[in-house]
């Protein structure tokens, strides 16, 4: 049914002590696809995206990127593969400046080698040009051109988000997990992003794998969602069907409730 | 003693020299890529210790000594290095003041090796002075000479003078070499490992090796720093290699300006300054007390001028003000 997987996560598990926060957890996104993943706090969504992005080591089961098994690999060795990831509480280096918190991510930059700045000096201002080059484009796009010579710890929370969003770009991936973009964002910026968003895919295929508790926009963007409760994947599916989903609307609202999904439900 | 007694102030430029190469260990490993090290003195220790036992017990030759030195502190860094830093930043803090300590201890306590609490000179026991420096004080010799036959520096030339011209070119050298690399796009991947290393790992950045990276270097700088102390000083003792000694190079990066690299040698030379200039603050009414509690006096001012400084420039002399305030 669903081309070759680029992520495939298969009976993952992961605790904390006592609690289990991922439970025997298997799902698919497929290339190019916007993927929702919801569901209501304590979930384990954002504890599978540590789980994918190599911040966590899960206990059993296996984690594919594009054939490759990647569970347990560092997170840096993911990221130079082309899967990277934001967090909820975007994390932007607040004593660097904006264009500095973009240019970090330009990828192959020798420069980063120790003493590369001794030995190949010109070869690594010619890649540098080209980031900063890259780094200046998206922050046009981003549209934070304007703050690119501030410190990034200037920014407000939203900007903050947009930065993060730039900056992961810049290392130009093939496949993207964003935690919450939307969450604490101002109304207009979060329109913005979802635009970003929209048009990443449609014009990189860049997958895109998203964890957002604002209903009416996951829903919106996602052509697939996968829902997960205490642990565990409970549903998956096209965003009307799991609308529809019994066991999805139990786990939002409790036990036998009739209603549907909430239109929009903020996180505190 | 004079105020103006040029060998004096020779003698105080050649430490803030040796302090600038030290300090600048410590502004890789904590002001450029935040790893809090307490224990950086432990580098300068191994290296000179190392040096002097090897010159003393095996008469190696001086420039392996001293190779064999820098080798045993990166070793060091990196059995101090491996299985802390992995771990949260407060605690490499913890592991770095206790290696400090270790390493104290242990020149404190093996006395057939490294002559106890009297230090070098004890090396080979009590009947016999040992001396790890006359290599080195032959290198010397030459460059005194020449600067006895040029007629300018005639005057100042002396044993203290050559040192003051080596340690000060290695330490700008050095300093021009990392002020390059600061700037370069590793320095910017140190930079954002300070700032936050989860960020820095998501975007590829291989945190563990560059942490490894700075540690090493740090080690080598520290103990080539040991190295000229000790052989400026002509011998070394455990009470030499203090926490204190660490302490002074956070101060002189405080001092500076904690992020700019060219602001080492300033706070090592005011620092140098504060510390030996107060030996001169003899006059009356600090002129009542004698000097061996002038001796003591003179720790309260350095430290009452510190505060001072620090409250009407907390960035430190070439700091910005503005990154203190960003969260």
């Amino acid at each position: 049914m669903m081309a070759e997987p680029i992520l495939s996560i298969a009976g993952v598990s992961k605790r904390f002590g006592g609690v289990v926060a991922v439970n025997e957890a298997s799902f698919d996104v497929a290339p190019g696809s916007i993927t929702g993943l919801i569901g209501p706090n304590g979930a384990g969504k954002t504890t599978m995206f540590n789980l994918i992005s190599g911040f966590l080591r899960p206990e059993r089961g296996v984690i594919h990127f594009d054939g490759w098994r990647c569970d347990g690999r560092p997170p840096h060795a993911l990221a130079s593969v082309g899967l990277v990831r934001t967090f909820q509480i975007p994390r932007v280096l607040t004593r660097m400046t904006v264009l500095e918190n973009m240019m970090l991510a330009g990828m192959d930059q020798p420069g980063e080698q120790l003493g590369a700045a001794l030995y190949q000096p010109r070869h690594l201002a010619r890649r540098e040009r080209e980031i900063r080059d890259q780094a200046r484009e998206l922050l046009e796009v981003i549209r934070l051109s304007r703050l690119a010579n501030d410190y990034a710890g200037t920014l407000s929370g939203g900007q903050r988000k947009l930065l993060e969003f730039g900056r992961i770009l810049m290392t130009e991936p093939r496949m993207i997990l964003l935690d919450e973009p939307m969450a604490g964002v101002a109304p207009a910026l979060a329109l913005q992003l979802l635009d970003h968003i929209i048009a990443l895919r449609a014009i990189r295929g860049t997958t895109i794998l998203v964890i957002e508790h604002d209903m009416e926009a996951v829903m919106a963007i996602s052509d697939r969602i996968i829902v997960m409760d205490e642990g565990s994947v409970i549903a998956e599916g096209l965003p009307e069907e799991i609308q529809r989903n019994e066991r999805v609307i139990e786990a939002y609202l409790g036990t036998h409730a009739q209603a549907p999904v909430p239109a929009a439900t903020a996180e505190p | 003693m004079e105020i103006f007694n040029l060998p004096f102030w020779i003698f105080v430029a050649v430490i803030a020299g040796i302090y600038t190469i030290f300090a600048l260990g410590l502004y890789l490993q904590y002001a450029l890529a935040g790893l809090p090290n307490f224990g950086h003195v432990a580098f300068a220790a191994l290296a000179a210790y190392t040096m002097a036992i090897l010159i003393i017990h095996l008469n190696v030759p001086m420039p392996v000594a001293a190779i064999a030195g820098l080798l045993v502190a990166v070793l060091f860094s990196l059995v101090l290095g491996i299985p802390s830093l992995r771990l949260r930043a407060d605690y490499l803090a913890i592991a770095t003041v206790a290696g400090g300590e270790i390493v104290r201890y242990l020149a404190l306590n093996m006395q057939g090796l490294t002559g106890g609490p009297i230090g070098s000179i004890g090396m080979l026991g009590p009947s016999q002075l040992a001396q790890y420096n006359q290599s080195w004080d032959a290198l010397l010799r030459p460059i005194v000479a020449a600067l006895e036959r040029n007629p300018v520096l005639a005057p100042a030339a002396s044993r203290d003078f050559a040192m003051l011209l080596i340690v000060w070119v290695t330490a700008l050298i050095l300093l021009v070499v990392f002020w390059l690399m600061v700037r370069s796009p590793w320095g910017r991947m140190m930079r954002a490992i300070r700032e936050d290393e989860d960020a820095a790992a998501a975007v590829g950045k291989n945190v563990f090796r560059a942490k490894l990276q700075v540690l090493i270097l740090g080690a080598l700088l520290g103990g080539l720093a040991g190295l000229f102390l000790a052989w400026q000083i002509g011998i070394i003792t455990p009470d030499d290699y203090q926490p204190t000694f660490t302490f002074y190079a956070y101060l002189i990066l405080i001092l500076g300006g904690t992020t700019r690299i060219w602001a080492i040698p300033v706070g090592a030379l005011l620092f140098g300054l504060l510390y030996s200039g107060t030996r001169f603050l003899n006059f009356y009414p600090l002129s009542l007390f004698d000097s061996g509690d002038r001796a003591y006096l003179r720790l309260i001012l350095v430290g009452l001028l510190l505060i001072l400084l620090m409250a009407i420039r907390p960035q430190g002399l070439l700091g910005n003000r503005r990154e203190l305030l960003l969260r």
